[in-house]
Formats: C-alpha cells, sequence, structure tokens
C-alpha cells in the first residue's frame, strides 16, 4: 500500500476539497498552542529556557514546518531564534506588550517563496496564531516578572505565617490566585480569538462532561435551552402524530459558553480541567479520521492515506477517546466486512482501529473502489481476531498460527469487467441454465485471457514479491458468502497457485488463478443455487482471499504435514453415545483438499474432538480399510497438484517428514502401533492412523477450544479448515458450520397432514435434506426375521443390490430391520455391502420391539464412511417407542412393484416391498426433511405442484386489489408461475400497467409488498423454504410501453406471452 | 415357495401387523445335521441328546464403569460344546445382540472341526454383548478384563482356549490373557490363541490355512491319479486363504488361471484371467492392502479383465471357492464346466447344500469346508502347545506338522468316502461326530 499513501495526499487535495486541510491546520496550531502553555507553566524552566523552547516549537504549527523559522526579539537586549533563522521577505511579525508597553517582536519567516494566502503566503489562522503567541508570550513575561516579586513576598510572608499560623490558608490563596491563570484558561482565551469552532466542540464537551457528573447548574442551563419532555408532559400528546419540539435560540449556545466554563472553574479542580483539556485536545487529533471513515463509501485509498497518517503519529492509539475509537472501528467493519450486525457486534469487541491501518497494507483494490473484502475473508479476519485474544490467556493456544493474506477488494471484479468490455456477462445469470452450462468454458477462457487494470496489477505484483516463491492459494470471497444460511462453499473456485519461476512468471499465474475465480461467479451451479433461493438479483461481488499455502517441503513436495476441517456440529454421529455438540475433525496427511471435499474413493480420518475414544472405526481392518490412501501435494518440480500413495510416500520420505510418528501406526501381528525409534519405514506395514496426533499431542485439545471459543463468540456453530506446517497448527478459515455444504439447516415443516406423513423421529437427527424421492425399498422388518434359511437372508441383500443398480440413482431410500450390512449372524440385518447400497439417498434402519426389548441398530457401522464420503443419509427409526411415528401402512398398501423391476425375485415379494411414490401421490415426490439442531426429522409426501396454490393466491391478489385507488391499469402474470413450473421459493412474476401518480405508485408497491410479506409466510408454513416476499412487481406506463423499453416487452414483444389477471372494475 | 403361502395367509387375516414366527435358527440347523449323521452312525440316544447340546453355558454380568463415569452392565458368555477329547477351543466375538443360538451352533461346529482334523481339542464359543462402535479402547479393555475375572475358574489351557473372533482382534486376546495371568498368578501363555509372535504367538500361521487347503489337494490328487503339475485351478477371492493357495500350488506346478476380487473403487467384484497362468508376484505387487487387483496395471501385465462371478465359469480341473459364502448356489452350479473334478471349500459355507446335491450327482467331489479350511485352526492348536510347553517352532517345522496333520485327518475321511460310498462331507461329519462320541464312552459319560 505503501505507493498508494505517498502519492495520496494529492489525491486528497482534489477530491476532498480544502476542510480536511483546514481542519488539520487546526489541530497542528492547537497542538503547537498547548505545549506551548505547557512550557510557560513549566516553572522549572528559566525565562530564557522557555523562550528558546518556544521558539522551536512553532515552526510545525505553520503550513511548511521544513521551511519555517522563528525569532522572538526582546527588544535589544535578548534574541531567541530556530537554528535556521534568516531574515527573508516573506516574514509575519506580531508585538509583545507589557503593561501596555511593547517589549519586543515576534517574527516567522519562510525561507522559499509560497503560493499567496490571505496575508502574504501567510493564513489568516496563522496571523491569528501568532497573535495569540505573541500575546500569551506577553503575559508570561509579565507573570514572571510579577512572580519574582511574589517570590521576595512570600519570603516576607514566611516570616508571618510563622506567627499566624491560622491564616496561612487564606494567604496562601491570596498569593496563589494571582500569580497562575491555570492552562485551561489560556488555551479557553487563545479559542476565544482565534478559532470558534473548536471553541464551541470544546464547550459542548465540557457540558456534557458537567451533566454527566450531575452538575446542577448545568441541568438547569441545559433545561433553560431545551426542555426536557417530562417537565410538563401534559403538554405533549403521545397518542399521535404531535408538533416538532421548538427551536431554541441557539446564539445561547456561545453565550452559556461563559457560564459553562465558570461553573467548572466551580466545581472541578484547575488541574482536572487542564487535563480534561489536554485529553480532548489530543481527542482532536484523531477528527479527520473519525470524520473520514463515518463517509459511506469512502475510497480505498482515501481511507487507507488516512490510517496511515493517524498511526504515523507518536502516540497516536492514545490519543483516540473510546467513544471515537467505537465509531471509527465499526465505521471500518461496515466498510470492508460487512453491514451484518451479528458481525459487527462481535467484530467491534475484537478489532481496533491499528488493525485495520495493518489490514490495508494487505490490501488490494481500485484506489477509488469501495469494495469490500467479502464473506469468506471477513470470516477469517474475524476469527484471527478472537483466537489471538485467547492466546494471549489460554497457554494452550498460545503457537496457534495465521497464514499470511493478502486480500483483493470485492469490486476489484467489477474494474476488471469494464477494464475489458466484458460488462455483458452481467446479464449471464439470467440465461437459460443450459445455456450458462454451455458458454462457462468460454467465459472463463475469455477471463484468463483478459488483464487486469495497471493499480490491480501493481497490487499483485507486491502480492507475488512478499509470499516469495511460497505457494499460495487463491480462495474466492464474495459478498454472499458472508450470509448466514446459504452454502456457497465449494459452489466458487479456490485455486492452488505454485507460484514458481520468474516474477513475471509468476505473477501471471496468480493473474490466471483469479481470473478463474472471477469467472465461477458466472457458472452454473451457483447460480442455479442463487435462483433456487431468490438471489438472483443480489449485487454479487466477489472479494479474493489470497493466502500463503501453510506447509513445509519434503523431497520435491511442498505439503502440510497434515491438514483438515474442524465442525463444532457432529453431522455424522457414528454411535448413539455421540451427541451432535461433541463435533467432528476430517483429517488427511498433506493438502487439506481430501478433507473438505468427500473423494468417494478415499477416506480421511474422522474423530470427535470431545469424544476421541469413540472412534469410528474401532476395529483394526476398518481402520485400515478406512485409512487414508491418498496425499495431496504440490510438486515443486511441475507446479501442480500431484495426489501420491500416501504409504509410498511415507516409506520414501519417512526421514524428512516432520513427525511421522504423529501420523501413522506400524500394523504387525493385528495390531496397530505408533512406530517407535527403531522402526523401517521401507518394511514396516505403515497406516496413517494420527493416533499419536490425538493421544499424545494436545491438538485435539486446542480444536475443541478454538471450536468452543469461535462458536460461543459468534454465536453460532462454525467450521474451522486447519494445517499444519510441522511446527504450528494454522487456522486458516472459519465460517458459520449453516454454510458449510450438505449441511445447511431447513426447518421441518409444521403443517403436513398426518396422511401424508411417512415417518418422523426425534432422536439421533443429524442435518440435511432428501429432496424429490421417487422410490422406496422396504424390507419389511418381521418377514425378514421369518425367513427360515441363511440363504434367503443373502437373497434379500441380493435383491437389494439388484435394486440399487436399477433404480435411478439417489432418487430412492433403503429402510429396513435392524442392521444393515451385518456379516455372521445376518438375522440381524440384510447382509449388504456398501456396493450394494451406494445409489441409495437415504439408509433406514428400523428398531421394532421384540418381546420387550428395542434392537441395538448399527449406525450403518459397517460401512459408516462410506456413506459418509458419499452423502448417503442414515436414519435410525424406533417407531414403538415415544413420538416416533412410522406409517407402515401407506408403504404395505400401495402396489408393490418389485415383480415388475425384478421379475425373477416375485418370491419375496412379501419381504421385500418396492414402493413407487407416485403410486401414492401421484405425480408426488417423497422429501425427507431432517433437522439435526431441533433434533427431528420428517418424510412426507409432496404433491407434485407448486403452481395450484401461487394460481389461487393471485385470484385473492386480483380480488383485494383496488384498481382505482392505486392507479392500476392492467395486471399480467409472467415468469415461472405463468409457465406452470414453479419451485416451492419461486416468486410470483407481476408485470403492472400503471396510470397513477407517484403517491399512488408509492402506495401501491407498499401494498404489493405487504402481500408479498404475507404469502412468503404462507408459503413458509406450506412448504419449509424462507423467502423474502413472494411478490415480484414490475411497474410499467404508457410511455414504456411506447417505448418497448425493460418488462414492457413482455407485452409488446412477439416472443414472450403474459397472462393477463382480470381485476374487479366495475365495482 | 413355501414361505410365501404361510405368509400370504398371514397378511390376509391381520393385514400390516404380522405375527413372529420362528425364524432362521442357526443352531437348529446344526442340530438336524447332527441328527442326519447321527442316524447314519446309529448313535444311541444318550450319546445324541449329550452332542446335541452344550455341556456347559455361562452367562454373567460384567459391570463397566464407562469413560463418563457412569456405570453399564454388560452380558458376557461362554458355551462350552464338548471337551471329551481335549479343552474346548473357540472364539469370543464382540456382538450386538443377544443371539445365543448362533453361539451354541458355533460351539458344536468347532467341536466337529477340531474333531476331523483330529486335535486334541473340544468346541466352545462365547462372547461379550456389545458394539464395539460405541466402545472406547479403554472401555473394550475393561470389558475384556471383566469378561475374564467372570470366568477365569472355567477357562485355561486345559480347560478351555479362547481365540479372536467377530469384532474381536490380538489386542483383546492380550488383554484377556494379561488378566488371567494376573488372577492365576503365572505366566500362561496357552490361555489364548492369536497372540502376536513375540508375545507366544505361532509362526506360520498367515499361511496355515492356505497351505493346509493346498496339502489335502494335492493327496486328493494323488488318490484320483492326476499329476498336479498338469492341473489348471480357478480361485474365487485375492486374500490370504486365496493368495497361499495359490502360492503353494504353484509352488507343485500346478496353474491357477484366475482369481477374483473386491474391487474397492469400483464397488465390485472383477476376476483376472490369465491362460497361461497367474503369476502371484506380479499380481501381489499390484494389489493395494486391501486386496484389490490394480485393474489396469493388470491388464497391462496380460490380465482379462472380467465380471466378478467369472472365475466359476471357467474350464478348469480345480474350483477353490475362498472368499464368500454362499457362492455356489442352485442357481449358478449348471454354469460349472464338465471339465472341474473337485471343488475344495477354502470359505466358510461356500457351496449351498441344493449346489452340493448338484455336483455329487455330476461326480465333482467336494471338500466341505471344515476339512479343508482346518488348516488355520490346527495351527492354533500348534501355537497352544508351543505356548504350553513355552517352547517355539521353526516356520518351516510348524508347516511340516500342519503338513502331516491335514494329510492324516484327509486320508482317513477319504478312507471313509470311498469305503461307504458316500460324499466327503457325510464322511468327515461321520469321522468328526464318531471321535466325540467315542472319547464321550471312553470317559464313561454315556
Amino acid at each position: 500500500m505503501a505507493q498508494e499513501i505517498t502519492m495520496d495526499d494529492k489525491i486528497v487535495e482534489s477530491t476532498n476539497g480544502n476542510m480536511m486541510r483546514e481542519l488539520k491546520e487546526r489541530v497542528k496550531e492547537l497542538n503547537c498552542f498547548y505545549q506551548i502553555t505547557k512550557v510557560v507553566n513549566d516553572s522549572r524552566l528559566s525565562i530564557d529556557e522557555a523562550l528558546q523552547k518556544i521558539v522551536n516549537l512553532m515552526p510545525p504549527a505553520w503550513q511548511f514546518p521544513e521551511i519555517t523559522c522563528v525569532r522572538i526579539n526582546l527588544e535589544g537586549r535578548k534574541e531567541f531564534k530556530t537554528e535556521n533563522y534568516k531574515k527573508t521577505k516573506w516574514t509575519q511579525e506580531s508585538d509583545i506588550v507589557v503593561e501596555e508597553k511593547k517589549i519586543g517582536r515576534l517574527e516567522v519567516a519562510y525561507l522559499e517563496e509560497k503560493s499567496h494566502a490571505a496575508e502574504g503566503p501567510f493564513l489568516l489562522e496563522e496571523r491569528r496564531l501568532i497573535d495569540a503567541i505573541a500575546s500569551l508570550l506577553g503575559k508570561f513575561i509579565e507573570e514572571r516578572r510579577i512572580k519574582e516579586e511574589l517570590e521576595q513576598q512570600r519570603k516576607r510572608l514566611d516570616y508571618v505565617q510563622k506567627i499566624m499560623k491560622a491564616e496561612e490558608k487564606e494567604i496562601a490563596a491570596i498569593s496563589k490566585t494571582p500569580a497562575q491563570k491555570p492552562d485551561w484558561e489560556v488555551i479557553l482565551d487563545l479559542l476565544v480569538k482565534t478559532d470558534p469552532r473548536t471553541l464551541l466542540r470544546i464547550t459542548r464537551k465540557m457540558t456534557y462532561y458537567l451533566y454527566r457528573i450531575e452538575n446542577e447548574k448545568v441541568t438547569a442551563l441545559l433545561n433553560r435551552i431545551a426542555p426536557s419532555i417530562d417537565s410538563d408532559s401534559s403538554a405533549v400528546d403521545w397518542r399521535g402524530i404531535h408538533m416538532p419540539n421548538q427551536r431554541q435560540d441557539l446564539a445561547d449556545l456561545v453565550t452559556i459558553q461563559k457560564e459553562v466554563f465558570e461553573i467548572a472553574k466551580e466545581c472541578i479542580p484547575a488541574e482536572d480541567i487542564s487535563n480534561l483539556f489536554a485529553n480532548w485536545m489530543k481527542q482532536d487529533k484523531a477528527r479527520p479520521l473519525l470524520l473520514q471513515s463515518q463517509k459511506t463509501g469512502i475510497p480505498l485509498v482515501e481511507i487507507a492515506g488516512e490510517l496511515n497518517r493517524f498511526f504515523d503519529q507518536p502516540d497516536a492509539e492514545l490519543s483516540i477517546s473510546p467513544e471515537d475509537q467505537m465509531s471509527i472501528k465499526t465505521a471500518l467493519i461496515r466498510r470492508f466486512f460487512t453491514d451484518r450486525l451479528e458481525y459487527v457486534n462481535v467484530a467491534k469487541m475484537f478489532f481496533d482501529v491499528f488493525d485495520f491501518d495493518f489490514l490495508l497494507e494487505h490490501v488490494v483494490g481500485p484506489a477509488q473502489g469501495t469494495g469490500k473484502l467479502g464473506g469468506k475473508s471477513s470470516g477469517v479476519l474475524l476469527a484471527e481476531k478472537i483466537i489471538e485474544e485467547e492466546m494471549k490467556k489460554d497457554d494452550v493456544l498460545k503457537d496457534i498460527a495465521f497464514p499470511k493474506s493478502w486480500y483483493l477488494t470485492s469490486d476489484s471484479i467489477l474494474s476488471f469487467i469494464h477494464y475489458n468490455d466484458l460488462d455483458e456477462v452481467s446479464h449471464v445469470k439470467y440465461l437459460d441454465p443450459i445455456e450458462i452450462r454451455q458458454e462457462q468454458p468460454f467465459l472463463e477462457q475469455i477471463f484468463k485471457h483478459s488483464t487486469f487494470p495497471y493499480e490491480i496489477v501493481e497490487g499483485l505484483r507486491r502480492i507475488i514479491s512478499d509470499f516469495k516463491d511460497n505457494p499460495i492459494i487463491v480462495r474466492s470471497s464474495s459478498l454472499l458468502e458472508d450470509n448466514f444460511g446459504y452454502a456457497f462453499s465449494g459452489k466458487y473456485k479456490s485455486l492452488f497457485v505454485p507460484n514458481l519461476g520468474t516474477e513475471e512468471e509468476r505473477l501471471h499465474a496468480l493473474m490466471d488463478a483469479i481470473a478463474e475465480v472471477y469467472a465461477s461467479t458466472f457458472s452454473p451451479d451457483p447460480i442455479e443455487y442463487r435462483r433456487e433461493r431468490g438471489l438472483l438479483d443480489f449485487n454479487e461481488e466477489m472479494g479474493i482471499l489470497i493466502q500463503e499455502v501453510v506447509g513445509t517441503r519434503v523431497g520435491p513436495y511442498f505439503l502440510p504435514t497434515y491438514a483438515g476441517v474442524a465442525f463444532s456440529r457432529n453431522e455424522f454421529r457414528w454411535s448413539p453415545r455421540i451427541s451432535r455438540e461433541d463435533g467432528m475433525i476430517r483429517i488427511v496427511p498433506g493438502l487439506g483438499t481430501r478433507a473438505v471435499d468427500r473423494m468417494g474413493n478415499d477416506y480421511p480420518i474422522l474423530i470427535s474432538p470431545k469424544r476421541p475414544n469413540l472412534q469410528v472405526n474401532p476395529l483394526v481392518e476398518e481402520r485400515i480399510k478406512y485409512s487414508p490412501r491418498f496425499m495431496d501435494m504440490i510438486n515443486l518440480e511441475t507446479g501442480i497438484i500431484d495426489t501420491v500413495d500416501a504409504v509410498k510416500f511415507f516409506r520414501e520420505h519417512a526421514d524428512e517428514f516432520p513427525n511421522l510418528s504423529d501420523i501413522v501406526s506400524i500394523h504387525e501381528s493385528g495390531r496397530l502401533t505408533p512406530p517407535n525409534v527403531l522402526f523401517n519405514p521401507k518394511e514396516a506395514d505403515i497406516v496413517v492412523t494420527f493416533s499419536n496426533l490425538f493421544e499424545k499431542t494436545d491438538f485435539l485439545e486446542k480444536i475443541k477450544r478454538i471450536l468452543a471459543l469461535l462458536e460461543e463468540k459468534i454465536s453460532t456453530p462454525v467450521d474451522v479448515e486447519f494445517a499444519c506446517d510441522g511446527k504450528n497448527l494454522f487456522i486458516l478459515q472459519c465460517r458459520p458450520q449453516s454454510q458449510s455444504r450438505d449441511i445447511e439447516r431447513k426447518p421441518v415443516p409444521k403443517d403436513i397432514p398426518e396422511d401424508r406423513k411417512l415417518f418422523s423421529t426425534k432422536k439421533y437427527v443429524t442435518t440435511g435434506q432428501i429432496e424429490n424421492i421417487e422410490y422406496i425399498v422396504y424390507v419389511i422388518p418381521e418377514e425378514y426375521t421369518n425367513l427360515t434359511k441363511r440363504e434367503q437372508m443373502l437373497k434379500i441383500a441380493k435383491i437389494v443390490s439388484e435394486l440399487n443398480t436399477k433404480l435411478p440413482k439417489r432418487k430412492f431410500i433403503l429402510m429396513g430391520p435392524g442392521r444393515w450390512g451385518s456379516k455372521g449372524d445376518i438375522k440381524l440385518g440384510v447382509p449388504v455391502r456398501y456396493g450394494d447400497i451406494n445409489n441409495t439417498s437415504m439408509m433406514l434402519e428400523i428398531a421394532k420391539e421384540k418381546g420387550g426389548y428395542i434392537p441395538e441398530l448399527s449406525f450403518g457401522t459397517h460401512f459408516f464412511q462410506d456413506l459418509v464420503e458419499s452423502n448417503i443419509r442414515y436414519l435410525p427409526l424406533y417407531p414403538d417407542q415415544g413420538e416416533d411415528l412410522f406409517n407402515e401402512k401407506m408403504l404395505c398398501e400401495s402396489q408393490n412393484r418389485l415383480s415388475e423391476v425384478l421379475p425373477a425375485y416375485t418370491n419375496f415379494e412379501d419381504v421385500v416391498r418396492l414402493v413407487r411414490v407416485s403410486d401414492i401421490i401421484p405425480g408426488g415426490t417423497l422429501s425427507v426433511v431432517m433437522d439435526g439442531e431441533a433434533n427431528e426429522a420428517l418424510a412426507y409426501l409432496k404433491p407434485a405442484d407448486h403452481l395450484s396454490w401461487r394460481t389461487q393466491k393471485i385470484e385473492e391478489i386480483a380480488q383485494a386489489l383496488d384498481p382505482e385507488l392505486y392507479g392500476v391499469q392492467e395486471m399480467y402474470l409472467i415468469g415461472s408461475t405463468k409457465d406452470g413450473s414453479p419451485g416451492p421459493t419461486s416468486d410470483i412474476d407481476l408485470l403492472v400497467h400503471f396510470k397513477g401518480s407517484d403517491e399512488q405508485k408509492d402506495k401501491l408497491m407498499v401494498w404489493f409488498d405487504e402481500w408479498g410479506k404475507k404469502l412468503a409466510k404462507e408459503n413458509k408454513e406450506r412448504t419449509g423454504f424462507d423467502t423474502e416476499g413472494l411478490l415480484d412487481v414490475h411497474i410499467i406506463t404508457d410511455e414504456d410501453i411506447k417505448k418497448k423499453s425493460s418488462w414492457a416487452s413482455h407485452i409488446t414483444s412477439p416472443y414472450q406471452t403474459v397472462r393477463k389477471i382480470s381485476l374487479k372494475k366495475d365495482v | 415357495m413355501q414361505v410365501k403361502q404361510e405368509l400370504k395367509q398371514e397378511k390376509g387375516t391381520t393385514g400390516v401387523f404380522r405375527k413372529e414366527k420362528e425364524g432362521f435358527n442357526p443352531f437348529k440347523m446344526a442340530q438336524q445335521q447332527f441328527d442326519r449323521i447321527a442316524d447314519q452312525l446309529n448313535l444311541d440316544e444318550q450319546t445324541r441328546e449329550l452332542l446335541r447340546n452344550p455341556l456347559r453355558e455361562y452367562s454373567f454380568s460384567i459391570p463397566i464403569r464407562m469413560d463418563d463415569g457412569t456405570i453399564k452392565v454388560f452380558r458376557g458368555f461362554r458355551v462350552q460344546h464338548n471337551d471329551a477329547r481335549g479343552p474346548c477351543k473357540g472364539g469370543i466375538r464382540f456382538h450386538p445382540q443377544e443371539t445365543q443360538d448362533t453361539v451354541r451352533a458355533l460351539s458344536m461346529w468347532m467341536t466337529w472341526k477340531c474333531s476331523v482334523a483330529d486335535i486334541p481339542l473340544g468346541g466352545g464359543k462365547g462372547g461379550i454383548i456389545c458394539d464395539p462402535h460405541n466402545l472406547s479402547e479403554r472401555e473394550q479393555e475393561k470389558l475384556c478384563r471383566g469378561w475374564v475375572r467372570q470366568i477365569a475358574r472355567d477357562i485355561g489351557p486345559v480347560r478351555d482356549v479362547p481365540a479372536p473372533d467377530v469384532m474381536t482382534s490380538g489386542q483383546h486376546m492380550l488383554w484377556i490373557m494379561d488378566e488371567y495371568e494376573t488372577i492365576m498368578g503365572g505366566q500362561y501363555p496357552g490361555l489364548i490363541t492369536g497372540k502376536p509372535v513375540e508375545l507366544g504367538g505361532s509362526r506360520g500361521r498367515t499361511e496355515a490355512t492356505g497351505y493346509g487347503i493346498i496339502y489335502i489337494l494335492r493327496e486328493l490328487l494323488k488318490e484320483m491319479k492326476m499329476d498336479i503339475a498338469k492341473t489348471t485351478t480357478s480361485i474365487q477371492g485375492f486374500g490370504n486363504v486365496a493368495r497361499y493357495s495359490a502360492e503353494l500350488l504353484l509352488q507343485y506346478g500346478g496353474t491357477v488361471v484366475s482369481v477374483s476380487c473386491w474391487d474397492q473403487v469400483e464397488n465390485r467384484t472383477y476376476s483376472y484371467y490369465k491362460k497361461t497362468g497367474i503369476k502371484l508376484d506380479e499380481l501381489i505387487k499390484i494389489t493395494d492392502r486391501f486386496g484389490t487387483i490394480d485393474k489396469k496395471q493388470a491388464e497391462k501385465l496380460g490380465y482379462e479383465n472380467r465380471p466378478g462371478d467369472d472365475w466359476l465359469t471357467q474350464d478348469v480341473d480345480i474350483l477353490i471357492p475362498a472368499a464368500l459364502e454362499h457362492s455356489i448356489t442352485e442357481e449358478n452350479v449348471n454354469q460349472i464346466k464338465p471339465r472341474v473334478k473337485i471343488v475344495i471349500c477354502g470359505a466358510n459355507g461356500p457351496v449351498t447344500p441344493e449346489a452340493e446335491d448338484y455336483l455329487e450327482k455330476k461326480g465333482v467331489i467336494v471338500v466341505p469346508d471344515f476339512l479343508a479350511n482346518a488348516g488355520g485352526v490346527v495351527c492354533s492348536y500348534f501355537e497352544q502347545v508351543q505356548s504350553n510347553q513355552n517352547y517355539y517352532w521353526t516356520k518351516e517345522e510348524v508347516l511340516g506338522k500342519l503338513d502331516n496333520k491335514m494329510t492324516d485327518a484327509f486320508y482317513k475321511v477319504w478312507e471313509l468316502s470311498k469305503r461307504k460310498k458316500i460324499r466327503v462331507s457325510d464322511a468327515a461329519y461321520m469321522i468328526a461326530i464318531s471321535r466325540v462320541a467315542e472319547a464321550c464312552k471312553m470317559r464313561g459319560w454315556v
């Protein structure tokens, strides 16, 4: 940032006018004056010393301190001057007067010619200042003379005192008062003469101060100016609209100034007032920053410059009052992070103004831009501050680290788009999803071949040189990612940049990556997601978080020793003894990519930080089977990410790999033990287990504390990405867990009629939703138990396996008895393997009571990690217990389609039922909503359309609308409801041909707005989906229709169709 | 199907709600099988009564203080089916549900298995009702120790010898052994089997089952006047048993044209075929630790990648199903090529009774599982012997002794089968049961 800050003075002048500069001059002057009064009041200084000091103090208060020189000339007797003093023609003078006699002259001169101002090159304010100082000098010299006299007097008095002790105080008082005018009064005098605005501010501050310490006189004074409301409450009518309070004559304010300070003098010791003054004056230093920070949309370069200037001053931090501090930092939080109050409220507790000075040194963006840092960056920065705060207190956390990071503001993408004339991309989001899918690869290439504006390139150059040759990761940090409840994670790209080669090559690789992340803003998945949630019209901007990759070099590779992601809520419980609050960690050796994403054919190690003893895979064979097999790492020779066989890698690099014994165990004689010193990596059977990391280090304790801390401070469950470079544990990312992939929370709908519920449960529920289920495979528990032969049970497994390949993928669920995947004792459950069920979307285990006892369910343990990695959801059902509901009748009375799909197994129709959901509810589907937070789940039949409900509501609107009153000519239906394809969250798009006044238009919009909200509420009860108002109303006028502009094209264009809604016109 | 009709009737009257009936019962099945052989052996009623049921059943509570401080009471049990020929031998399993009949059936099966291999051990089985997925390692250790404390007096190197089983491992056995030694005040490595070599385990254990199959096959081929070096074999599976079977078979000069494996990546089974015969070394090199053969590399090495069931339909002399139960059923048995002369069961129960009937009619010799894969239990016996005398053999010694035992066991069965013209599995059962019955008689029990 440094370059931008040095050049910014000019910008300040040009853009911001003289106000700022003036203000700064004022502060300089006051500062100077204050220091002079201090010198003057320092009785330890001799008069000569004092005068010399004053001369040296003065130049900084003038406009051009480096060419300013000062001299005090005491009428031939003595002279005090700055070292650089020279008589020039650009001089201003003021007489020093004592007892109405001129005794000397104060001179200020510029050594060079400067442009013309009020008095030669000097400002009007500088004239006032020089006069004020001269007058002060006069008083000072006079005082000193009196003092000398008094000194003699005191000596005499001392003698008297010994005799007349009783009168001591009085005499002392007399001896003091005339002698010393407190410095605050001196300042006040000066302000009266030179700076009425500062005077007014100080007066206000003093008034508040007095008011706060409940000074009666001030209270009375204020009451006089602004009578408080309750003083005569009968006069005020609270029930309705009332008159504005009376405006008082504020000329009073100036006049009360005297009164206020009189009062102050009476009740506050002089020394305290001086201190107050000193503080207030100091605080005034922060005024420019305060003012700048409050400006909405202040350009990046201005606020950065202001912060920099402010912190360049010595003791800058000490000089901000707590209130100013708060208002500056909240303004900065809003400016750079988010307006969201939840965030601001937390962030303001942890950020200092100073943090922003540091932060902005790492921000790159359009100098005149007003972009934010985006959701991800905001999240990481806040987490970082919260943890840093805790690190001071908590020894366990003391060595937590954070990766070096840079930030690109969210509007950089706009400047990139404008710079390359790519403005047409803004309509991409409104295209047909198929078109988007087709265009995306092309768009990405266009972005990659575009260039960045010069100022951004320069910024990126700084980033490159700062990161040296450390690999970097470019992460998306969009504005929508900041919103609670939306899971954009994984929808936008994050890319590794190996950061190899010459500076120019590295710069281009970085730009390439950024362009690609930018292009992902327009890729089909996030747009589809936004469309579904009604976020399409949000003005999405893409910030970028650029972090160093945490890791260490091993052989030709760069990788973290381990990395992963920790969740404060466990959404995949592998045992009923684990609660959601116990959290979960997914951890892998090498880059965290394999822990963050689900790989399908590889497994991260899962562990609950609060219940580490309850392993997912307690059996040795399972631990081997479900141990990570591959590692991702950056190959520093080729610059790409290699996926490497983990065991092979450890064999080859055992000696270089830091803390290998934390990560692997040795499999020997049916046991897994951490490697001891003697182990031979070339021969040992290495298995990744993290045993020692979990048992011998404080890793789990750290993660546990971090999760608890962040969850408490942010007041929401969080997930945290971490990595280790072989020494420290780094926290890379933090966000609300509700934003994590696949675990977005939706509440269970409450208004589903009983006859549409298939099952509901309140036990062991994790968060997730499965929609559009078309088939249910139901193995009837009793019938299964009744099978008399082992072969028959194996046959059931075979049927399930074949259905798994025949039924549409992820459009069916499995329901069956006891423990799916039993081996050996297969009476307990159908003996399927994971491959036999891998296309289901959900697996349910039904525990029906048998002879007074409930069988224990498996929780999917036989292939738990396979389920997790494929996102197959698991749910246990206890139909004979408590509140669990299972509408078995629904499944048994519907037609069994098994023989149609698998004619060979007609024999088993009574054991296995294949139910097609649309047989039960024509055109409908089954939805399962699981809300882990509330611990409830419901599966219910969903009718096919959202159309009829919407059609009915449009009728209601048409009936309620008074076209006369609101100036409505016609109303048309457009969009998805007109097309007959509304989803559960689709807006009802209305086109209103409007012919009324502006006032009518406003009223109409309010009216529609209320309807929209009402419908959204109804829709939420109906579907469980949250939307912001369900009406999307577009107003068109005759003019629009004539011009065929925007929405009017719906009516005028031959390619579009609308449906006219009949209004109640002839009433 | 019979089942179907019965169910239909049920539903007609009660709709959704069904009455619970006696479903599959493994113990009943084991008893039926015993009865059939007992008939053939003409056993007297008392002997039948004695052998149809376990001699002793222990069932007891194991209170455990859990990690969170609460107390939970678990159920432990041990079934000793018969120890007339020697101490009981059998696994300890962790199992989530009380299935006493399964355990009874398994303990009976162990009696016959030890007997057919002619080792001086009886049959037992036991366990704890629990799901280790819900237990920490420390809790599992407490459970193991708690189990021993309740039953220490009734097990031991000369009473009843536990071994790892479903969901238990060598680690559990070591805790059990340690607790037992603490109670008894001495070193008793012979209490359990399945120990690591450092703590009194036997060498040659990984090879034992696979080699045992081939020892028997070798002798069987001699009897059938077939040159082992000229035979071709297809093996189902590529786990321990399959691999060591193949290893020894190849050493003897035989040809193995096909093996199969579970593909972890694609979640399905594949057979790998090479007309000229597989080379074990090159296949093991491209097999991961989970037993999945790398498909691409295998193809590079000239192996044909075929569907999982393909091993069964090869034109070979010998089939070794060594992976899954019920692999040869009445549905696919007719796909077996006429050339096949021998099916030797490496896995447990790979041939259904119906399929076995069919094969018998076709003149195929089926060597039953409890004879063919007895190499494992024989090696456990060797482990116990070595532990008891605190003297340990080399691998060659172990495998040599194993060869003798298996060969002997086979000839006893084969001789009877030839003489009585009965199928091999029946002969094996008859020998096993009669040996136990004899021992009971000699002891004067019946």
